[in-house]
């Protein structure tokens, strides 16, 4: 058996969908934050993989892409953070459940 | 002038902006503002004397920087440099630079003059990205960025509630425009696989006509466009039925009135439509563009007739001059429209520039039944002020006359009904500036504080801008039919000469007699009649239809929640009735504690559940939008 | 050990890291979880000869953003693991199960694109074509212009991070008194 790039599309694909379950279903802002990264570090894992079975991986795109996405990434995470402090600070509490003022009323 | 500095036009005022971000001194950042501006007018004006030189068929100058390359197609920004948008960037850098010194001495008592520097510059910007992009995806962008320009600067006034929701009303309604408009950009690129303008190779949106294919509903693809494109026009130029911010955002200080929602970025929707012309040519929307801005031309006219603040009179006029241009690119040509936006420029920002030197005079009052008798105290705002009304109605050899009239005449010729309508429009427009005048100047002073004449830095560019509103038709008039795209109709019937100076001085004479010896301010208003004061309902019918349809969805959809989850919890209940008693016989109280009591709890339960959508429960509306993705995506795959 | 081998092994890792991660009731044992999920996907970096992104992931992510995200728990407490406390979010069964339609819509192009992919082996490169040297080169000159404006969000998003975070003087105070 060869590893051939549908293997790594998949793996991407159950990581993104671990880190989306996360999302869904857990209470904490934090946790949801942190699924978010991985959902972001399953696509970067796409963007290598597809660089290194396309057709001209000497022109480094997926890598290149894969800088741009970690440092973005890397900004979201802190202001994510921030504002789940912010969050906290104003409702003494990061429960995503009792963060309901977007309800009419 | 080689195109790079081209772009420099819109940078200075960028760059000024970033520059004035980081200045607390409110002096100093006006100052560097009102430099930068100049300079890029000193540029402009060169650009537009070069743009003047080339005939109106010649090749646009290009300046193109690829922005974006996506497999074999590229996305570029880009310059263009033609008559249409030298004349713009002169108007734009022109009168933008008159209201900057004006606002300098407007806002000379402001805590946040620095920050006020700031967001003027920053708009100033993106008009001039507007103008001068040859790409539509920057346009989209700068046209954005004059969008939060707009939105700033309306609620810059933020600590009075009415400005703040003013700013996003205006935000808001804009936006339903602006998705047309993204739409529209998407289709342009589905259909040509560009968003140039203009392009070396000739193939840019403008340059290529086969966009006549087939898209949906026997419509052509150019009338989808150009019709998507128009309702980014409609929102940003506020033509009815999105005409409903532009008054609203009267709440900003006045010098941004005069230069976003009078000069500049309202006129920003009729110059998309007057640079795609070829778009809505090839697609057979002019007619609609005609009907739109004369239904808008009249109903504004109307509404105007029954307002009492200053600034919303002025405001609803230039929804209705608005309209006219609409009637000007739709029935007359590009030529005509933008004629009548270059004149109504300068001479709407004079008017606004008064109001501001009135209201600041009368001390933040601007309900004319408390002014009054204002001509003596102000002499020299009095004279700007009548001049720039003068041009407002057309009063025969102002500019607005030589503009309005190539409307009229234009539309003579090719749609008589919208002549009619929009002859009307300008005969209300001359009744209620008259209603204005005669309310303001004249008579005694109604107020309690004495009025004054404001400083010298804001009489001077009113006076300045006096001079080109009687003055500019008659100068540019030629050339800039000339050169533009699409001829007017010459010479005019008689008919048409007739009645436009039929409309203009029976409309003064009307207001005139109307209001001559009338006890003003104490007596009712024969004009203000409730329909025109209460702007015809527009916001509450807004409130009633689009509001209701909102709360009507979340309703429907609870109801159907609640019935499927009935019905799965009868079948449960069907289900463990059966078992129960099959089990137990005859049991009745565990029947009753296990079945009823139960199907109470799952009922009650099933409420619960029923309300979850919109109950502000956040992981909810993550999981909805996830499901919308799915179902999007497998759209898609199915459809393959 | 071989290739297949090594990727079964930290897929392994990596996705058992990622789900201790989201599914663990106490957070900092999650965030642990997850630094072994991004060690783990550092590995699969590695295997696919991107050496620098593999460290640059170690150094962002395990060293920096899983430190941050510490330091988060640590500031809103409270939430560490109290066993009366649901974990999950209610109706997190839908969750799950759209979270497994969105798995499906992903999959099922991929399952269907096989017979095109299967064959594709990865082109053989001289280490100096994926060098930090050469990724430097293509990195700076086309997109030096995106590199600076990207430095200014990195900026301004660390200072909107900080003040959002700072929260205003008043609630400061209440604080304090509480």
């Amino acid at each position: 058996m060869t590893l051939a790039l549908h293997h790594y599309l998949i793996l991407a694909a159950v990581l993104f969908c671990i880190g989306l379950l996360g999302a869904f279903s857990r209470r904490n802002a934090v946790v949801v934050l942190f699924s978010v990264e991985i959902m972001l570090n399953a696509a970067n894992l796409n963007f290598i993989a597809f660089w290194r079975f396309g057709t001209n991986p000497e022109l480094l795109h997926g890598p290149l892409f894969t800088l741009f996405t970690i440092a973005v990434a890397a900004a979201e995470v802190a202001v994510g953070l921030a504002l789940v402090i912010a969050v906290y600070r104003h409702f003494r509490s990061v429960d995503l459940e009792s963060l309901d003022t977007l309800k009419e009323e | 002038m080689t195109t790079e500095k081209l772009a420099l036009i819109p940078l200075l005022p960028l760059l000024a902006a970033a520059v004035t971000s980081f200045m607390r001194d409110g002096k100093r950042a006006s100052i560097f503002a009102i430099a930068a501006l100049l300079v890029s007018c000193v540029l402009s004006l060169i650009a537009f004397n070069e743009a003047w030189g080339m005939a109106a068929d010649d090749k646009p100058k290009l300046f193109t920087i690829p922005w974006l390359a996506i497999g074999g197609t590229a996305i570029n920004f880009g310059f263009v440099l033609n008559p249409l948008t030298g004349a713009m960037a002169a108007m734009v850098t022109f009168v933008g630079s008159l209201i900057f010194i004006y606002s300098a001495g407007y806002m000379s008592h402001d805590k946040r003059m620095a920050r006020f520097f700031c967001y003027l510059s920053l708009f100033a910007a993106g008009m001039l990205g507007v103008v001068l992009a040859n790409s539509l995806i920057l346009f989209f962008m700068c046209w954005e960025v004059v969008g939060v320009a707009s939105y700033l600067l309306i609620s810059f006034w933020n600590h009075k509630p009415e400005a703040a929701a003013a700013g996003k009303k205006a935000f808001i309604v804009t936006r339903v425009g602006d998705m047309g408009f993204f739409i529209g950009i998407l289709l342009v690129f589905k259909v040509t696989g560009t968003l140039d303008f203009y392009t070396e190779a000739e193939n840019g949106i403008l340059q290529q006509y086969d966009l006549n294919s087939q898209m949906a509903f026997g419509f052509s693809a150019a009338t989808v466009i150009s019709f998507l494109l128009f309702v980014g026009a409609v929102g940003k130029s506020g033509q009815i039925p999105l005409h409903v911010w532009l008054p609203d955002a009267m709440e900003g200080p006045t010098p941004v009135s005069a230069l976003i929602h009078a000069a500049t970025m309202v006129a920003a929707g009729v110059f998309l439509v007057a640079r795609t012309f070829p778009l809505f040519e090839a697609g057979g929307m002019l007619p609609l563009v005609a009907w739109v801005g004369a239904i808008t031309a009249l109903v504004a006219a109307f509404i105007a007739l029954g307002q009492y603040d200053l600034k919303r009179i002025l405001a609803y006029s230039t929804v209705s001059q608005l309209g006219l241009m609409m009637v000007g690119i739709g029935a007359a040509g590009v030529s005509v429209g933008m004629f009548h936006l270059l004149t109504h420029a300068f001479f709407k920002a004079l008017l606004f520039l008064g109001a501001g030197s009135i209201i600041l005079g009368c001390h933040d009052e601007q309900d004319i039944r408390k002014m009054g008798g204002l001509a003596k105290p102000m002499p020299l705002t009095t004279i700007a002020y009548l001049c720039g009304t003068l041009a407002l109605v057309a009063f025969p050899f102002t500019s607005g006359f030589f503009s309005k009239d190539e409307i009229l005449a234009g539309a003579w010729a090719n749609n008589q009904p919208v002549f009619w309508v929009a002859a009307l429009a300008s005969l209300l427009t001359a009744v209620y500036m008259t209603r204005q005048c005669m309310y303001v100047f004249p008579g005694t002073y109604r107020g309690e504080h004495a009025p004054h004449e404001s400083p010298k830095i804001m009489t001077v560019p009113l006076l300045i801008l006096s001079v080109f509103a009687l003055g500019l038709g008659a100068l540019a008039r030629g050339s800039i039919l000339e050169l533009f795209p699409g001829k007017p109709v010459t010479p005019h019937p008689g008919t048409v000469v007739a009645v436009s100076i039929a409309v203009a001085l029976g409309g003064i004479a009307l207001g005139f007699l109307i209001y001559r010896g009338r006890a003003i301010g104490q007596t009712a208003d024969p004009l203000a009649l409730k329909p025109f004061e209460r702007k015809f309902w527009f916001d509450e019918i807004y409130e009633a239809t689009v509001g209701r349809l909102w709360t009507l969805f979340t309703i429907i959809s609870e109801q159907l929640n609640a019935l499927l989850l009935f019905i799965r919890d009868l079948a449960v209940e069907v289900a463990s009735r059966i078992g129960t008693g099959f089990a137990i016989g005859g049991d009745r109280k565990l029947i009753d504690s296990l079945a009823f009591d139960g199907m109470c709890a799952r009922l009650r339960f099933a409420g619960r559940t029923v309300t979850r959508p919109q109950n502000g429960f956040l992981p909810g509306y993550l999981r909805l939008i996830a499901l919308g993705a799915v179902l999007l995506t497998a759209l898609v795959l199915w459809a393959k | 050990m071989n290739e297949v081998t090594a990727f079964w092994i930290l897929a392994a890792i990596s996705v058992i890291g990622a789900l201790v991660a989201v599914r663990k009731r106490n957070l900092v044992h999650g965030v642990f979880a997850l630094l072994v999920f991004f060690a783990g996907l550092a590995g699969l970096f590695l295997l696919l000869l991107a050496e620098f992104i593999a460290v640059v992931q170690i150094l962002v992510y395990a060293g920096a953003v899983g430190i941050l995200i510490l330091f988060a728990i640590m500031l809103t407490d409270r939430v560490t693991g109290k066993d009366a406390f649901r974990v999950t979010s209610r109706g997190s069964f839908w969750g799950a199960i759209i979270a497994l339609a969105v798995f499906l819509v992903i999959l099922l192009p991929t399952i269907r694109e096989i017979p095109l992919i299967e064959n594709a082996t990865p082109k053989d490169m001289i280490v100096e074509q994926s060098s930090v040297k050469e990724l430097g080169t293509k990195l700076i000159e086309p997109y030096i212009v995106t590199i600076e404006v990207l430095a200014l969000l990195l900026t301004a998003a660390l200072i909107g991070a900080v003040t959002a975070a700072q929260g205003g003087r008043a609630s400061e105070k209440g604080e304090n008194t509480e």
